[in-house]
């Protein structure tokens, strides 16, 4: 049963980032790219092993950490999604003057704290694994060190995170003083045993919504995103808001798929996270529609599109859950790289009124950001169409009809501030034309990964769609 | 032998003074220290519930929780630091560049 094979995808990504640690007091300042090709040898080596372990679902330190199919397949979209950061971070660094090596080494401790909170269900490693990607977070948001922006978005990431991490763990006590356990089925079978729900078991799940809410920024607790998100360096704001809150849904997943499905006073949990996902989706496109700044304005996206998420997480719906996070990886990794793409020597492109003409002047960028835009908007043929479409749907077979129309209704609203780029791009005279660097091979790459991604999911998802069934089939309910 | 309910109204009313502190302070040390309080509110449920329950993994994950404390008071003290060298202020109100 024990299988030390278990850590190899977590032991390639530690190597890997301690190598970066190690090798970085050697490499002159200007060349430290190398890093990157470094970090992104170690994260194939890693992806690899995920995809060697597919059917053998090794586990270790007696089940607290395995490798089941979920698992495996959202631990290489993880580390596809940290590879395309890296890929997109490199010429951004030297432009911006941002090129330490400690960069990339934080990452990939990030994507460790990833890694390890998909692969459990006892809550104490899920708790380690998010702080591990907490602390690399709050020092990644900072790296800017010349920029008082991105201070202050490290600060205020900092403060809220760590005070939600304390109501995270103070949730895990109560459920551990109720139950004996902080294993998630043990819990569970606990709650099943006992026919009654006392306080502690309430206000446990409560905290435990508190904590995660900040995570994945759910309106109420969202209020560090956009500031974070407008001051870290772009890359990272990318990272930001694509694996730490799918790590949070997987955990989610793994936490209230079981609670909805086999306890029958899960009720009042229910409706919390009900007017959660409501106010999320409503205050977060509501929100967004006001924005003046790119980077602001996808925060408020993401904070909607966690909204969405919500939906599938009370539809009980895995497959859609894991399908849209795919589609929103390549969809949100896309259009922030369209938009690092518009920067030349530390100055960076950001205020919606930069982007009048751009469509003319710099077609390629112009037509992809429209293409991510439109996915994100939920139009057909792209990915982001068919997300929302299952996940609606099956929202709707669960008999959450009020809930989807809220949904339909509030993405409505999101087309809006999405065309009102593409509009800005394709109907405005620029006020003053600037030059921006076109000399950046890898982003271009990403910008063709994410385009195909995109496009592929939104086409043809058989075979992904084939892999993400299997890999929510190994769940045991 | 002291009623395990004790502890834990202790703990209760350490983790809302926390919180409360945390809400209603403008300094980013005090506030700094009010997350710490709150962790440490969790240690002491932690403690309650396994002395209870004659269970050693409570006491076990309490020194996880401060292992965890101290890694984010390094980064978090770094950060403040760092804020401090940009603005010359460790006042929560003067730190609003980006607003909405």
């Amino acid at each position: 049963m024990n299988n030390i094979w278990t850590l190899l995808p977590i032991v390639f990504v530690l190597t890997g980032s301690l190598l970066v640690l190690l090798l970085e007091v050697f490499i002159q300042r200007e060349t430290k790219d190398y890093l990157g090709f470094v970090s992104l040898m170690f994260l194939v080596l890693s992806g690899a092993a995920c995809v060697t372990f597919w059917n053998k679902g090794y586990s270790y330190f007696n089940g607290d950490l395995f490798l089941d199919k979920l698992a495996l397949f959202l631990s290489l979209l993880f580390i596809i999604g940290t590879a395309l950061i890296i890929l997109i971070s490199m010429k951004y660094l030297s432009l911006q003057n941002t090129n330490y090596g400690e960069y990339y080494s934080l990452l990939l401790f990030a994507l460790i704290g990833t890694l390890i909170m998909v692969s459990s269900t006892d809550l104490i490693i899920i708790f380690l694994g998010l702080e591990v990607l907490s602390m690399s977070s709050y020092a990644l948001a900072g790296l800017k060190r010349n920029d008082e922006k991105s201070g202050e978005a490290a600060l205020k990431y900092f403060l809220l995170g760590s005070f939600a991490s304390a109501f995270l763990i103070y949730g895990i006590a109560f459920l551990y003083g109720t139950s004996k356990s902080t294993e998630i089925f043990s819990i569970i079978d606990h709650f099943q045993a006992v026919s009654s729900q006392s306080i502690l078991v309430i206000a446990g799940f409560g905290l435990l919504i508190i904590g995660f809410g900040f995570k994945i920024a759910v309106v109420p607790f969202h209020m560090w995103t956009p500031d974070v998100y407008q001051g870290s360096p772009t890359p990272i704001t990318a990272f930001f808001s694509v694996l730490p809150k799918a790590a949070g849904f997987a955990v989610l997943l793994r936490l209230f798929g079981p609670y909805f499905g086999q306890i029958t006073q899960s009720q009042n949990i229910f409706m919390v996270l009900w007017f959660l996902s409501v106010l999320t989706m409503v205050a977060g496109n509501l929100l967004a529609l006001r924005q003046k700044n790119i980077k602001r304005l996808l925060a408020y996206s993401s904070i909607a599109h966690a909204g969405y998420l919500m939906i599938a997480v009370l539809a009980k719906s895995h497959y859609s859950l894991v399908f849209y996070l795919t589609v929103y990886l390549f969809m949100n990794i896309g259009a922030f790289s369209a938009v690092i793409a518009l920067s030349k020597k530390d100055k960076e492109y950001l205020q919606l009124k930069d982007y009048a003409g751009i469509g003319f002047r710099y077609p390629w960028i112009g037509a992809t950001l429209s293409i991510f835009l439109l996915s994100l908007a939920g139009f057909p043929p792209t990915g982001g169409f068919l997300a929302k479409f299952y996940v609606f749907s099956e929202a709707v077979s669960q008999d959450l009809v009020p809930l989807v129309v809220i949904g339909v209704l509030a993405s409505l609203i999101s087309v809006f501030y999405y065309l009102r780029v593409i509009v800005y791009m394709y109907m405005r005279e620029p006020s003053t034309p600037f030059e921006i660097d076109t000399n950046n091979a890898p982003l271009v790459l990403v910008l063709f990964i994410c385009l195909y991604g995109v496009i592929q999911l939104g086409i043809y998802p058989g075979n992904v769609l084939l892999f993400i069934k299997q890999a929510v089939a190994s769940l045991p309910f | 032998m002291i009623p395990t309910a004790y502890f834990l109204v202790l703990s209760a009313v350490l983790f809302v003074m926390g919180t409360v502190g945390f809400l209603v302070k403008k300094d980013l040390i005090t506030q700094f220290m009010c997350v710490e309080v709150m962790l440490n509110a969790a240690n002491l449920a932690f403690i309650a519930f396994a002395h209870s329950a004659s269970s050693l993994n409570g006491q076990i994950i309490v020194f996880f929780i401060i292992t965890v404390a101290a890694a984010e008071a390094a980064v978090g003290l770094a950060i403040i630091l760092l804020v401090y060298k940009q603005r010359k202020t460790v006042k929560s109100e003067d730190i609003s560049l980006m607003k909405g």
